[in-house]
């Protein structure tokens, strides 16, 4: 059941996305969801969704798990549209029962933020299956060494986002593990008052806690043993280096970019 | 009376890329009070066999029975069967959460709903039964060690006073002297309830010593099913698989071929030892 959870999840496949440097993929991404916010036309997103298309099938991860995705969102999405389909208000009405009152421009605004959303998700999410945790910081600590020079301590936060990924799994593991075992001394959790239910968190989430601390604990004691002490004068062992296939794909989204203005530019001069 | 699985199998992450064959096409009968050692090496489904005997995993195929029940059924309750069956997880200890030893113990009678003193009588029946003493009621669970941890977390099943016990490697990590009266107990149980027990164990001279029936898995499957003495003159077989038989079946093998006409069939030390007096006697 929590295994559904597949955000930040790594997929395990050979292919040129899998490859590329972490830094090529986290500015892509980046790049990616800020012009998902400018660009906000039909134009746009067509762009968008066949960049989006184009990725996955050169990651060969199937669509089918892709958008798996979607469903802890199913609800935040759902919600978004309708909001935006009923309230958005506009003057060309498409129907009108009683209050309730469809506009095309609340249609409009309903189908462009649900695209939005979905697209935004699903190619963050796109990264991550593409990317291991471990190479993920790497990516993030070397592509902002610079901040640095601010006092901004890079590797710190780079590494405590990576110990975080790497519990994500083992959390979720001991969470379905518990809840069968307190199942096994007759908790429902599927039935009952809410009230009820909320009190049969307490017999998951308290061992849980401890079990987090515990490994936590463990964690921290196997690092220092291991004699590490921060990130100044660490190397690494295999360092980030670009290769072509990187400046190639950086030059894609320059292209990318290029495209979504020469569009913009296009519908903006007919309209 | 009895458990009765009817081809089931089972496949983790149906769907997705890490698809997995847990369980394939499993046929058996557990029949009332018969005491069951389940084995088998690190993966081979046997955590994933006994879950399914309570309702905790539900088969991709196949049918469990309870008491001629089907336990998929529409209208069957899970409740009920868990209470009936219980089972005791792997380190046990890891969901103990309540402040006190004997609330923690009583979480379990509680859920069914029994009447304030029945639950309270079962609690303590239930700690005595694994040896904790009166002193440690109120001790909160986090201060006890892990050996006691372990035997709390089995009384919080055994209160629930189910029909069939199913420990998941009830000694996994404890000392010698732990593991023998935690077995030791369990027996006992066994023969003054009568009541049914499955253990999982990676130890053969556990099983060999208690177990009536041993259930050997391999990659998903049960591939051998009988009693001790006659599954452990296959050793050979055992060892294909990556397991090993009991270290008197492998003395009492030498013997043999050494000449010696002694019972390979025999797996309890006590009665390893007289079989070979007998015979050195003779040769005396
Ligand atoms: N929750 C799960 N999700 C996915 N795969 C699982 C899960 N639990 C077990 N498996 C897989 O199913 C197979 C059987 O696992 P199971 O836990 O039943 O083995 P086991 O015999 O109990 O092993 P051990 O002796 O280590 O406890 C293994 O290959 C395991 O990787
Ligand atoms: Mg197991």
């Amino acid at each position: 059941m929590l295994r559904d959870i597949t955000i930040g999840q790594y997929y395990r496949e050979e292919s040129v996305i899998h490859r590329l440097d972490p830094r090529v993929k986290l500015a892509g991404t980046f790049i990616y969801i800020i012009l998902l916010f400018i660009f906000d036309n039909i134009w746009g997103y067509a762009l968008a969704t066949l960049a989006f298309a184009v990725v996955v099938k050169a990651s060969r991860i199937p669509l089918k798990f892709i958008l798996k995705g979607l469903r802890p969102i199913l609800f935040l999405l759902l919600l978004t549209v309708f909001f935006n389909m009923f309230f958005v208000t506009g003057t060309h009405v498409i129907l009108q029962y009683g209050i309730i009152r469809i506009t095309w421009e609340g249609l409009k605004s309903a189908a462009f933020m649900g695209i939005r959303l979905i697209l935004l998700i699903l190619g963050s999410s796109l990264m991550t299956y593409t990317t291991t945790p471990n190479h993920l910081t790497d990516g993030l600590e070397k592509g902002l060494n610079w901040m640095n020079k601010f006092k901004v301590p890079i590797h710190e936060i780079a590494m405590m986002m990576s110990i975080a990924l790497r519990f994500i799994p083992i959390l979720l593991e001991e969470t379905d593990i518990i809840m069968k075992a307190q199942s096994a001394r007759g908790v429902d959790f599927e039935h009952g008052r809410v009230w009820t239910r909320a009190k049969n968190m307490v017999p998951i989430l308290v061992p849980l806690f401890i079990s987090a601390f515990r490994r936590a604990n463990d964690l921290a004691r196997a690092m220092e043993a291991r004699c590490y002490r921060g990130g100044e004068g660490r190397t690494k062992m295999k360092p980030l280096v670009y290769a072509r296939r990187d400046r190639a794909a950086y030059l894609l989204v320059v292209v990318y970019i290029a495209l979504l203005i020469a569009g913009d530019r296009t519908l903006a001069y007919f309209l | 009376m009895s458990i009765v699985l009817d081809k089931v199998s089972h496949i983790y992450d149906l769907g997705t890329a890490n698809e997995r064959f847990a369980l394939k096409d499993i046929s058996l009968q557990i029949k009332d009070g018969e005491f069951i050692g389940l084995i088998g090496h690190t993966g081979s489904g046997k955590s994933t066999l006994v879950q399914h005997l309570n309702g905790l995993l539900k088969a991709n195929y196949g049918t469990v029975y309870y008491n001629g029940e089907d336990i998929y059924a529409k209208d069957y309750s899970m409740k009920k069967l868990r209470q009936k069956v219980g089972l005791v997880f792997q380190y046990p200890e890891h969901q103990l959460f309540e402040t006190t030893v004997i609330k923690d113990v009583k979480f379990g009678p509680k859920n069914m709903g029994l009447p304030q003193l029945e639950v309270d009588m079962r609690a303590f029946e239930a700690l005595k039964q694994v040896g904790i003493g009166d002193d440690l009621l109120d001790a909160s669970p986090f201060e006890l060690s892990g050996g006691q941890r372990r035997r709390v977390a089995i009384a919080g099943i055994l209160a629930m006073q189910p029909e069939v016990l199913i420990l998941d490697e009830p000694t996994a990590g404890l000392d010698p002297k732990g593991r023998e009266e935690i077995l030791e107990q369990i027996a006992r149980l066994h023969k003054e309830r009568n009541i049914t027990i499955i253990l999982v164990s990676h130890s053969m001279e556990d099983v060999a010593k208690y177990a009536q029936r041993l259930l050997v898995m391999n990659r998903g499957r049960v591939v051998l099913d009988g009693a001790p003495q006659d599954i452990f003159p296959h050793y050979e077989e055992i060892e294909k698989i990556g397991l090993a038989a009991p270290q008197i079946t492998y003395v009492m093998q030498s013997l043999k071929e050494a000449g010696l006409p002694v019972d390979t069939s025999i797996t309890d030390l006590e009665q390893a030892v007289e079989n070979i007096c007998r015979y050195t006697k003779n040769v005396n």
